[in-house]
């Protein structure tokens, strides 16, 4: 290690490896050189760790089937299975890649793999499997792909997209025609000023982000992914749509502090007719809502359909990496994939095998069965939208500043001039 | 009890019956005082008491929940053990109880009552550390636990708080306040420094003890990324991690999450409750009078 | 005739020239001392004592602090480690505008807050200090918003203070406003409205503190007031007031280094956005959002830490300074 270079826990570190209690367990701190290539072709056999992100208890039997056939398939492998909690996730895999104990194989969303593969902490699935293009679609593999970085970092998983979804009983007393929905920014607020005049209830309750920009397919960061670009005059005339809307009074108050979920979360209070969600929204609105049964319709989402991805990744630093790439491929293989989707309504397998799979194409009936059409019937066409280099401390400052935009405190071009700014600052800290 | 145990409090008790007029003033500021400080949580006991059928989401949330059910608590329980999360909770914060009331006691002792080179530096670098945030040293902090070798245990969870600086802190200001006659009294009477600590010292901050316990159980009871981040093994979770599986898991059913937030009060109340009597004046009228 | 326990080692030390900040710091807090030489223990005892609590100062107290006034004048991030650069992060600070409006509502805070906590709580403790039946009840009652969790209260609050939450549609229904008051999204309401919750959470913590020094205040002096015709408020002030000053200081103290640490009541009530234009960030909300996640940047939210010391110490310093004029 350089001696002029400090890790994280700077003057502990650089003081403990002097102390007999320092010892070689520090080599795995960020900032060491790794070594080579994981060896792929070891036998496939004895332990291994798999992290996943809150999937219990909900689907502790799920994964523990796929994880009883992975032993089964693979006699003399034994996988220990931990789950983490859903917040404080980053953290937590943090600390794990700060101390050189990143599980063999973790659950990582696209930006934290990013992170961990800058650091040379992840194994590039490129150099030791190469039906990689042939068993997922380029959409998800594309998420593991980064500017800067040779390689792919992480098996696809699950998707999952947004869509529409409005609350019908409220478009009509409106006197708004649910067969006849916004597929525009522009007829949205249109909409909305109708339902504003008509009973007072309001239609829209979010304010953009960098994503609605990607969807009207707008510049949001340069290909090399070292400078953001998204002060441009359309992304400000789209602000200032929402400037304008906001001064009507056809967005709620709450929409400027808002955090992400604030708009699904008064949909489910049957308080605003319109939110964004996932292809299983519907059921969870009901469970806590059971008055909206009936009274909820989807549609596509406006612009650019939106990719969410989940992935595996292969720590670089695994003793035991051929079981580890084995396991992460099991639990990725279209089999399993389409079993999970089954039992997810919501989600869909990002093997290509299963992307004419009749069963996830076929719509119930229901109008969870419509939206899961949608949403499948999208996915072809849906991108990662927020690029997988914005933080959440750039997400903070670019929700604070579009606020500011959109309360009238700053026009759109400024306001997009400051995120931007400092979100370039945060990029170039990294 | 062959020991001799001095108080500072030695007043009549005839002064305690106050007048009527004065009893209805309390109760009513009393009544105020409650209305502001725990009306929002019988909300939220309200919200998870209530059924699936109820609608909570209302603008007007009736307050008494229409149909009466347990069954929020019984989906808690049978989601996540929390009997198990729990269990570690108690024993991390059994042992940040026990260590803050023994080192903060002795530490606090000897800082406001004996006179020794190097106090003031000892009391300064206390200050020094309380007043710089740490909120940039966790990942340094989680190092250190694990080169110890205790990353995730239990003990590794509650190491870091078990002697907590403003606890040593606030026993020593409740030792400034024990009259130096009593000390001098018991120097007197040929007691040495570990005697009067036990006889005279402990007996008249037990009210700041208490505080000290129940300022270290909750500390204990309630951190969540520290747990979260030295914490691997699901079995070894705390409560505040454990419950974490809950609000993922019903994210958007406020019932089910209500009754566990009400789970991992209720120790809390207890805990509180049963210390409470400490801060009263009264306690040691029962005690010999020095 | 207890108070002067103190004095003789107070008033020594106060005639002592300044050795600089770290022992006017130490005068902050009620000054300790037997006020005799006769030596009453063996050397050692008094390290016995504190060696427990030593042994984690060091390791979990010290260490750390060493490390963020290490890591300040470093670019380290958490995971790809950095080195030295000398003062760039301080010279960052000065074109950060984000820092000069968390300084502004950090002050802001504190200069609300320690009045009303240091007082409010004591009233609150002379009232539930006297036995009346049920008055366990009321004790554990009043400190239950201490131990809510901040989700329990983001709830709570946010049901309260939201535009169409129950204290607007009440002003609304009874005509004190004709517009919804937004508490959640005007810089200076989100402020105040993070201080009430600050103060709603503190009375029953502080209060435990008053309730335990009370204790200590002997009852000749409230029956002696209260034949001379002291009213209770005068009581309060000439008995309660003086008889628990120490713990006001130390009191005043804590209050002070938590108000310019103002953290998760903001967060809570902007949902982590740091109010319309980042208006609402306080400076502990800023070392967060840079320490934390995968692109922490610690050496900055050092830098930063290390600047919130320096701001806390000018009113501990101003708090010694009143305590000293007095004794």
């Amino acid at each position: 290690m350089n001696s002029r270079r400090f890790g994280a826990a700077g003057l502990a570190l650089a003081v403990l490896t002097v102390l007999p209690l320092g010892g070689c367990a520090l080599d795995g701190t960020g900032g060491g050189e790794q070594t080579e290539a994981a060896d792929a072709s070891g036998e496939v056999t004895g332990e291994v760790t798999l992290q996943t992100w809150a999937l219990k208890p909900s689907f502790t039997g799920y994964v523990e089937g796929v994880i009883d056939a992975f032993e089964k398939q693979y006699p003399g492998t034994t996988v220990t299975w931990l789950d983490q909690p859903g917040d404080g996730y980053s953290e937590k895999v943090l600390a794990q890649a700060a101390a050189g104990e990143l599980p063999d194989v973790t659950n990582l969303p696209p930006d934290f793999a990013l992170s961990l593969a800058r650091e040379g902490l992840l194994t590039d699935l490129s150099t030791v499997d190469d039906t990689l293009a042939d068993t997922y679609v380029a959409g998800a593999l594309d998420a593991y792909r980064y500017g800067g970085i040779e390689g792919t970092y992480g098996y696809p998983w699950y998707l999952t997209t947004d869509l529409n979804y409005w609350n019908t009983e409220m478009l009509e007393e409106a006197g708004l025609d649910p067969a006849r929905l916004p597929t525009t920014l522009d007829e949205l607020v249109a909409q909305a000023q109708t339902m504003k005049d008509a009973t007072g209830e309001y239609l829209m309750s979010r304010k953009p982000g960098l994503g609605d920009f990607a969807a009207a397919g707008l510049p949001v960061l340069s290909d090399d992914g070292t400078q953001f670009t998204f002060d441009t005059p359309e992304a400000a005339a789209i602000l200032d749509v929402y400037r304008d809307a906001y001064a009507d009074g056809l967005l709620p108050d709450d929409v400027l502090t808002d955090a992400y979920l604030g708009n699904s979360q008064l949909f489910t209070e049957g308080k605003v007719a319109w939110t964004t969600g996932g292809g299983n929204f519907i059921d969870s609105v009901l469970e806590n809502n059971p008055s909206l049964e009936g009274k909820i319709t989807s549609s596509p989402y406006i612009g650019a359909t939106p990719l969410y991805v989940q992935g595996v990744s292969v720590s670089h630093g695994s003793d035991n990496p051929a079981t580890a790439l084995a396991l992460a491929q099991f639990l990725t293989n279209a089999a399993n994939q389409e079993e999970f989707a089954e039992q997810v309504p919501g989600i869909f397998p990002s093997t290509t095998s299963s992307q004419e799979n009749p069963e996830l194409a076929e719509s119930d009936g229901t109008p969870q069965g419509a939206a899961k059409q949608i949403a499948f019937g999208n996915l072809t066409t849906a991108r990662v939208l927020q690029p997988v280099e914005v933080t959440e401390a750039m997400v903070t400052i670019v929700n604070q500043q579009f606020a500011a935009a959109i309360a009238g405190d700053k026009t759109s071009a400024e306001a997009l001039e400051a995120a931007v700014d400092e979100c370039n600052k945060l990029l170039a800290d990294q | 009890m062959g020991a001799r145990v001095v108080t500072a409090r030695t007043g009549a008790r005839g002064f305690s019956t106050p007048s009527p007029r004065e009893v209805v003033l309390r109760y009513l500021l009393l009544v105020v005082a409650l209305f502001v400080t725990v009306g929002p949580f019988l909300w939220q006991l309200s919200t998870s008491l209530k059924g699936a059928g109820e609608d909570v989401y209302t603008s007007t949330p009736s307050f008494v929940p229409s149909e009466p059910t347990l069954d929020n608590y019984a989906r808690a329980f049978e989601a996540v053990p929390i009997l198990g999360f729990a269990g570690n909770s108690l024993v991390v914060a059994g042992i940040v109880v026990v260590g803050n009331i023994v080192g903060a006691t002795l530490a606090g002792y000897a800082l406001a009552r004996l006179r020794f080179r190097g106090a003031r530096l000892v009391l300064g670098a206390i200050l020094f550390t309380m007043l710089l945030p740490g909120e940039a040293t966790i990942v340094a902090q989680y190092l250190t636990i694990r080169q110890l070798g205790l990353a995730d245990t239990l003990l590794g969870v509650a190491l870091p708080g078990a002697v907590g600086m403003l606890n040593v802190l606030l026993m020593r200001t409740a030792f400034v306040a024990v009259p130096k006659e009593l000390d001098e009294a018991a120097i007197v009477d040929g007691a040495n420094a570990w005697q009067r600590l036990w006889h005279v010292g402990v007996p008249n901050v037990l009210g700041m003890l208490a505080v000290v316990a129940i300022f270290a159980f909750i500390g204990a009871w309630d951190d969540f990324l520290w747990p979260l981040i030295v914490l691997t093994t699901p079995e070894k979770f705390t409560l505040t991690v454990g419950l974490e599986y809950l609000s993922g898991t019903f994210t958007n059913n406020p019932r089910v999450v209500a009754a566990g937030t009400m789970i991992a009060f209720v120790p809390i109340v207890v805990f509180f409750a049963a210390l409470q009597r400490y801060f009263f004046r009264g306690v040691d009228e029962g005690a010999i009078k020095g | 005739m207890t108070r002067p326990a103190t004095r003789p080692a107070e008033r020594t030390s106060s005639r002592t020239p300044s050795r600089g900040a770290r022992t006017l710091l130490v005068r902050a807090l009620p000054a300790a001392g037997p006020g005799h030489a006769a030596r009453t223990h063996a050397w050692f005892t008094p390290w016995l004592l504190v060696a427990p609590a030593l042994v984690f100062l060091l390791a979990f107290n010290l260490w750390p602090t060493a490390n963020v006034v290490f890591l300040a004048f470093t670019n380290v991030r958490v995971l790809s480690g950095g080195e030295l650069v000398g003062l760039e992060n301080f010279e960052r600070m000065l074109t950060d505008e984000q820092l000069a409006t968390a300084l502004v509502n950090s002050i802001v805070y504190m200069l609300v807050c320690v009045p009303f906590l240091l007082l409010v709580p004591l009233g609150l403790a002379v009232l539930v200090e006297k036995k009346l039946p049920g008055i366990a009840f009321f004790r554990t009652a009043f400190y239950t918003p201490v131990v809510a969790s901040a989700v329990v209260v983001a709830l709570i609050w946010g049901w309260l203070l939201d535009d169409r939450g129950v204290i607007n549609a009440m002003a609304l229904r009874l005509g004190f406003v004709t517009e919804a008051i937004p508490f959640l999204t005007d810089r200076w309401l989100v402020i105040f409205s993070a201080i009430s919750l600050t103060i709603w959470k503190g009375l029953g913590y502080y209060m435990v503190i008053y309730l335990s020094a009370l204790g200590g205040v002997p009852r000749e002096l409230h029956e002696a007031a209260a034949v001379d015709g002291a009213g209770a408020l005068r009581r309060f002030w000439s008995v309660t007031v003086p008889g628990v000053r120490n713990t006001m200081l130390l009191v005043s103290v804590m209050i002070t280094v938590s108000a310019l640490r103002v953290f998760a009541e903001l967060y809570v009530l902007t949902d982590g956005t740091g109010g319309v234009g980042g208006a609402d960030v306080s400076v502990v909300m800023l070392i967060q959002m840079y320490a934390r996640g995968f692109s922490g940047n610690l050496g900055y939210a050092s830098a930063l830490s290390l600047l919130l010391f320096v701001v806390t110490l000018a009113p501990l310093l101003l708090i010694a300074r009143i305590n000293r004029g007095r004794g």
